[in-house]
């Protein structure tokens, strides 16, 4: 199989590390070879962040090439605005949030406002393969906010060579004892989601 | 853990490959690791802590960590060191003169550069300091070579009688790939493991004044064995098959190594290729029949043209650094674009029909994209750092920066910091500052209370015996935040519980110890008495020190004070509040009647209360429940 390019992004502190680190293991205990890369340190203050997943026969480099990812999954509309326009074509299917934030001292200027509505029609207009998921408001009805993004890897699950069974034993493996069944129930919402 | 399985010798596992040196040097038996946190080094010695059998402690400084390493390698005991780029130049003094004396237990230095600078001051190539000490040097291009090369490193380190030098990138520390690994040589939480086949040796402490007492007399003599030691060691470069040719296209060959051997290998899958894991010393037989072989050779590394220089100083002149940045990172798309540029391959694009294009679309994107704020990292919400650098910068004094979170506070809206050089700087360069005469208002320094016990202390000391005239801030929140919540003297806990003991060094007592007697120790929380308390240290004209002490929201636990806040109706958008960055308080949809946007508070608050004392409105209230 060719490698499969999976860039997941958001803001520090959102969780994109934590899916990172879901989505790899999920693909290394199918029997992939895989890579991640990632970034530490200074980025993990409220910056913008991504993690590189690249799995497959055969993988080198664990960074992803412009315009190649095959399924970016963003966390923040805002940031699936930023990486799209470098990490995917028209190909790419994107996965996002149709939630943003952006902290007040950073939006001052009142004509850089952008409203998100202005987004999504900018990515419907230019990218074929768009989901945009309303996850914030799934994960409320389950009961949990803290899930909503592990709606977003159901959903992307989808899109995967990696059976159902691989993904509940990585999401048992990474998330507290006391919330695996919600975390589960949450991954079905997003796998489900026609 | 993942263990494929669990019964077969050999199995897989995915780790980082900081995850994996741990690993490695666990199989090589190290006895003592040593280390002083920093980016991209930093999970190197927690993870090593996991294993039975090897006293893994933080020190305070990178030059003590690399001594007590010295020390066990004198007890005949293998140890490690590990830093980050610019840690080594703390270290530089101890390194150099090792270099010659050599060890007698495996000496092996980790340094993790970072290229592009994600969290760093520079962005200097530490390849040079293997060249500069004459000593060997691995540069391992993903994590089983981590793991590999940190075991091999030991060995070859007791064979040759020199520390060794592992040098990684970020991409290559902060990376995810297969190693494959013997199950007994990962951390597992549920078993006892001891790595029993590699228990250390007993051997009585002789000493030997001839190697280690690098006096002038004796010193002569180490060198010149260093010298001969350069010899062996690249005949070994050349010989022992860890520096090995692909041979593929005759026409191109690229000589590589590091994480750039992955991008050549993705992007040039054709070519012929010369990977030096093992880079210095130079294996020069090597590259002579590489070059003979395959007609065009380029040379494809990240940072300075280390391996070019080496190259051309043997008299052979290939093609490099004049295609690919002497800065930042490489990628992928970066090799391409210089193997296009050099002839290697084709301009072409498999993509082409995907790329993006028309309707006026990407027009509307780009223009979108320039109006997105560029989300600097920024302090949390309710870290303690903030109420101090808001009053700094309501006192416009010259604030003499150090390194950790609070490098953000010189970052917008903050704006309260005026350098950030090296670590420990600030009561150095407050003194020096000082003494310029430059500055009418009087000058204030401030750093973590990591990096006060890093290097700190000792320009306290300069500040104190040259009367120097500043106020010292020490922002103590427990803990080293920036790098993942280490350990340091302040916390009095280490990586080896258990093992050793470690005991609690109160700053207030160090600084009294100094001879400064006007200290003020503050709640950060409390903005009225921080801003009070540092406009009183900043009119006085004396050397004091102010100590703020909270626990960082973040490390060792998360911290949430269980009070929510709010913004009241009847704001009047005066963006107050947006002046002390927290990352909590947002705009909303709603406007007021001369268009301001009216801000509000979100789930994320802690309730630290600080916004609530900035509004002199009155208008920020705690929620009541």
């Amino acid at each position: 199989m060719d490698a499969q390019n999976i860039l997941v992004c958001g803001i520090g502190g959102q969780g994109v590390v934590l899916a990172g680190k879901i989505i790899s293991n999920a693909a290394f205990e199918k029997g992939f070879d895989v890579k991640t890369s990632e970034v530490h340190g200074m980025s993990q203050r409220g910056g913008s962040v991504s993690t590189h997943i690249k799995f497959g026969d055969k993988v080198f480099s664990p960074l992803i090439p412009g315009h190649g990812a095959d399924i970016l999954l963003s966390f923040d509309i805002y940031e699936t605005l930023r990486y799209a326009k470098d990490f995917a074509d028209k190909k790419t299917l994107i996965i996002s949030s149709n939630y943003g934030k952006i902290p007040l001292w950073a939006s001052t200027r009142e004509n850089d406002r952008i409203s998100l509505a202005e987004i999504s029609g900018a990515l419907k207009i230019n990218f074929d393969k768009l989901l945009m998921v309303n996850n914030k408001e799934t994960a409320m009805s389950l009961g949990n906010i803290k899930v909503a993004n592990i709606i977003l890897i159901g959903l992307l699950s989808k899109f995967t060579d990696i059976e159902e069974d691989f993904w509940f034993k990585v999401i048992k493996d990474n998330v507290p004892k006391k919330t695996e069944e919600i975390n589960i129930k949450a991954f079905l919402a997003g796998r489900n989601e026609k | 853990m993942n263990i494929i399985n669990k019964t077969a010798k050999i199995s897989a596992a995915l780790l980082t490959g900081n995850e994996a040196i741990a690993a490695g040097a666990y199989k090589a038996g190290v006895h003592v690791a040593t280390g002083y946190p920093g980016t991209p080094s930093s999970e190197i010695l927690p993870y090593l802590a996991r294993f039975n059998n090897t006293i893994v402690n933080w020190s305070i400084n990178e030059k003590t960590a690399l001594e007590i390493a010295i020390g066990a390698s004198i007890g005949y005991k293998r140890s490690m060191f590990t830093t980050k780029h610019v840690g080594l130049n703390v270290a530089s003094d101890p390194l150099m003169t090792l270099a010659i004396t050599g060890v007698r237990g495996g000496i092996v230095i980790v340094t993790a550069d970072d290229p592009a600078m994600h969290s760093s001051q520079n962005e200097q190539d530490n390849r040079f300091y293997s060249k500069f000490a004459k000593v060997p040097m691995f540069e391992p291009s993903d994590s089983n070579e981590c793991f590999e090369f940190t075991y091999e490193a030991f060995e070859i380190s007791e064979r040759f009688d020199t520390p060794v030098i592992i040098r990684t990138t970020t991409r290559i520390s902060h990376s995810k790939s297969i190693v494959h690994i013997e199950p007994a040589y990962l951390p597992n939480m549920n078993s006892n493991l001891e790595n029993k086949k590699f228990l250390p040796k007993k051997k009585p402490y002789i000493k030997d004044i001839e190697k280690f007492v690098m006096a002038p007399v004796y010193a002569r003599k180490r060198h010149k064995i260093a010298i001969e030691r350069l010899k062996k060691l690249q005949e070994f470069s050349n010989n022992s098959g860890i520096n090995k040719i692909e041979y593929n296209s005759l026409d191109f060959g690229a000589i590589t190594s590091g994480i750039s051997y992955q991008y050549v290998k993705e992007i040039a899958p054709f070519a012929s290729v010369l990977k030096l894991p093992f880079s210095y010393p130079l294996p020069d037989l090597l590259v002579k029949e590489f070059v003979k072989r395959v007609k065009s050779v380029i040379i494809v590394e990240e940072l300075e043209p280390f391996i070019q220089n080496e190259i051309s100083s043997i008299g052979i002149n290939l093609m490099g650094k004049e295609f690919f940045n002497r800065f930042g990172e490489l990628t992928p798309d970066m090799v391409k674009e210089g193997l296009i540029s050099a002839g290697f391959i084709k301009k072409y694009d498999n993509k082409s029909s995907g790329k993006l294009q028309g309707k006026g679309g990407l027009s509307k994107l780009d223009s979108l994209l320039e109006k997105l704020p560029q989300r600097l990292p920024a302090l949390c919400s309710g870290c303690p750092h903030t109420s101090v650098f808001y009053a700094l910068k309501k006192l416009r004094v010259p604030v003499m920066g150090d390194i950790g979170c609070y490098t953000l506070g010189a970052l917008p809206p903050l704006n309260a910091m005026d350098s950030c050089i090296s670590m420990g700087l600030a009561f150095g360069a407050a003194q020096g500052l000082s003494l310029s005469n430059s500055s009418p208002k009087k000058i204030a320094g401030i750093m973590g209370d990591s990096t006060f016990f890093h290097s700190g202390i000792t320009s306290l000391i300069d500040a104190k015996y040259n009367n120097a005239c500043f106020t010292a801030i020490i922002l103590d929140n427990s803990t080293t935040a920036m790098t993942g919540g280490q350990d340091h003297p302040g916390t009095g806990k280490n990586l080896s519980p258990g093992k050793v003991v470690s005991n609690k060094i109160d700053i207030k007592r160090v600084v009294e110890g100094i001879g400064i007697d006007e200290i003020y120790i503050i709640d950060p929380y409390n903005y009225n008495v921080v801003y009070k308390t540092l406009k009183k240290a900043l009119s006085s004209k004396n050397l004091n020190v102010i100590i703020t002490k909270r626990p960082c929201i973040l490390y060792p636990v998360k911290i949430d004070l269980g009070k929510k806040f709010k913004i009241l109706e009847g704001c009047n958008g005066c963006n107050l509040c947006m002046q002390i960055g927290c990352p909590s308080i947002l705009n909303s949809d709603n406007f007021l009647d001369n268009n301001k946007p009216i801000p509000f508070i979100d789930s994320s608050c802690i309730g630290c209360s600080i916004c609530k004392d900035i509004c002199v409105f009155n208008f920020i209230e705690e929620i009541k429940s």
